[in-house]
């Protein structure tokens, strides 16, 4: 039964990739030119913007450097390591949970993971990194060893009514065929550096979204039960999929549909 | 209302032609959209004027609608005459204005 | 069962990647025009007083031919004009043939922008024309179009 549907799911795959080789379904290069053009004037510039005041508000770089036991101007390579074990929380945090303990320990109302202002706050203190390489380190210690193995888990894990995971979509050999309009992108490619480009502005929703959030959204689409915001298997899946853009630049906020 | 204004490229000479991205944090609302939790038409809410001045004088005026994108950026070309100051006024159609200036500053 | 279960895995796939790329039509998307509703030749008419639209190549109207998402349409227009105070462009008007405003933006533009351009982000609700009038100081009216297929990509 699983096999059925494995090859089920590769058929269509296969019959959507032939069928746009004829017809013109992609956008051509003048079109993705007027596009990369939105990244010049980001409709989420404001929001970074917003985010900055919130975030001195907050805590401010000196104390949150200080929280994480870095110095200062060590910031930007440190939060180009994220998701990564803080010692403060004893386990795996991604950048946002560790702007709610900044909260905590400045004795201010923690924001929700799902608030505005969180993503405002998450997109600032990341576009911190912008220029860096993602430098996660799945192999830092046992507790990121063991994220990312998790991570794997609920990657492949084949979930929901159709019998879907993440795979489905996004392994190695489906890369680059199409589901409608949008051929479907490589996780570890420099030219994606997909999770190095989250948060971003999604025109589809008018607003920013954190990569957590976006992932969601996906398993929504694919009839699959969101897994909740700052839950154990959610930074796992965040830390396996950071992992595949090792090496490549971080620059947020990009422009996604 | 929060504003942005970007003028490109960064450096300019007396007499360039350069170009104004202006960009404000609004919601555009259409005024056809439903409110998905109570099923209620949210009103429009839109950017419906905006006025360019450099050293205030009026450059350029714009009439918008609601069919603009959200946080909408309006950009348009202006030539440097010298030193000075750019002010853009946006009005939205519930009255809230906001004016955003930037110095006008060639080199040489 | 595995039968029912087979075909009921291959249909819920098929609904999601089988699909052929849609192509939102206008028809589809026309629901009721809100409190600014227009009509194209409603709006034309209101620009030019009824006097005659000249297809000119001096107009460039820039927009995707293909286009990822309505929400945020990237256009530009440039009229090709000195912009000096005896010839130049009064007004770069844009319309979304099909919108139910079909309005987007009235420029007023004057000698001291120098060159005749505007570039925004516009939302359309199905695949349409993007239309640009300019409105030149001698009182002609050119007009350029570019066509716009709004596309649904990935899964929604």
């Amino acid at each position: 039964m699983r096999t059925l549907s494995i090859t089920a799911a590769l058929v269509c795959f296969a019959f959507l990739a032939t069928a746009n080789a004829e017809e013109k379904l992609s956008m051509s290069d003048a079109d993705k030119k007027m596009y990369a053009e939105l990244l010049e004037s980001n409709p989420a510039e404001m929001d970074v913007a917003e985010g900055e005041q919130l975030f001195g508000e907050l805590i401010g770089t000196p104390n949150y450097a200080k929280m994480l036991g870095v110095k200062e101007k060590d910031l930007p390579k440190y939060i180009a390591g994220f998701p990564r074990y803080v010692e403060p929380a004893k386990k795996v945090v991604t950048l946002a949970q560790s702007i709610q303990m900044a909260a905590a320990a400045n004795e201010k109302p923690v924001p929700k993971l799902e608030s505005k202002e969180m993503v405002k706050m998450s997109a600032y203190v990341k576009s911190l990194a912008n220029g860096q390489k993602t430098s996660i380190d799945v192999k830092a210690n046992k507790h990121m060893a063991e994220m990312m193995k998790l991570g794997q888990q609920v990657f492949e894990e084949r979930r929901g009514g159709r019998g879907l995971s993440c795979n489905n979509c996004h392994s190695a050999d489906i890369v680059g065929q199409r589901l409608r309009m949008q051929p479907l992108p490589d996780l570890g490619a420099k030219e994606t550096a997909a999770a190095g480009t989250w948060p971003a502005y999604r025109m589809t929703q008018s607003q920013m979204v954190t990569l957590d959030k976006r992932m969601q959204q996906c398993m929504k689409n694919a009839l699959l039960a969101e897994i909740p915001l700052g839950s154990k298997e959610i930074v796992a899946l965040e830390v396996y999929v950071t992992n595949k853009t090792k090496g490549n630049p971080i620059s947020v906020p990009s422009v996604k549909r | 209302m929060k504003t942005l204004i970007k003028i490109k490229p960064k450096t300019y000479a007396a007499g360039d032609i350069v170009k104004i991205d202006f960009m404000a944090m609004h919601p555009m609302e259409t005024g056809m959209r439903k409110d998905k939790d109570t099923g209620a038409l949210i009103p429009a809410n839109y950017i419906d004027e905006v006025k360019f001045m450099f050293n205030d004088t009026l450059i350029t005026k714009m009439v918008i609608w609601e069919s603009l994108s959200v946080n909408p950026l309006m950009s348009i070309s202006f030539k440097v005459p010298g030193a000075g100051t750019l002010k853009v006024i946006a009005k939205d159609n519930k009255g809230q204005s906001v004016e955003s200036t930037t110095p006008i500053t060639p080199k040489g | 069962m595995e039968r029912r279960s087979f075909l009921k895995s291959f249909g819920a796939v098929a609904a999601c990647a089988v699909a052929l790329p849609h192509v939102a039509s206008a028809a589809e998307e026309k629901k009721s025009g809100g409190p600014n509703e227009m009509n194209f030749e409603t709006a034309v008419a209101a620009i030019t007083g009824g006097k005659a639209l000249t297809p000119s190549a001096k107009v460039k109207m820039e927009a995707p031919e293909i286009a990822e998402n309505g929400a945020v349409v990237p256009v530009k227009v440039t009229v090709d004009s000195p912009m000096s105070g005896k010839d130049y462009v009064k007004a770069i008007h844009v319309l979304a043939s099909k919108n139910g405003n079909v309005r987007c933006a009235n420029i007023y533009l004057t000698p001291a922008n120098g060159e005749a351009f505007f570039g925004t982000r516009i939302k359309l609700g199905g695949t349409q024309d993007v239309v640009a009038i300019a409105e030149m100081s001698d009182g002609t009216f050119l007009i350029a179009k570019q066509n716009v297929k709004v596309t649904i990509g990935g899964c929604g």
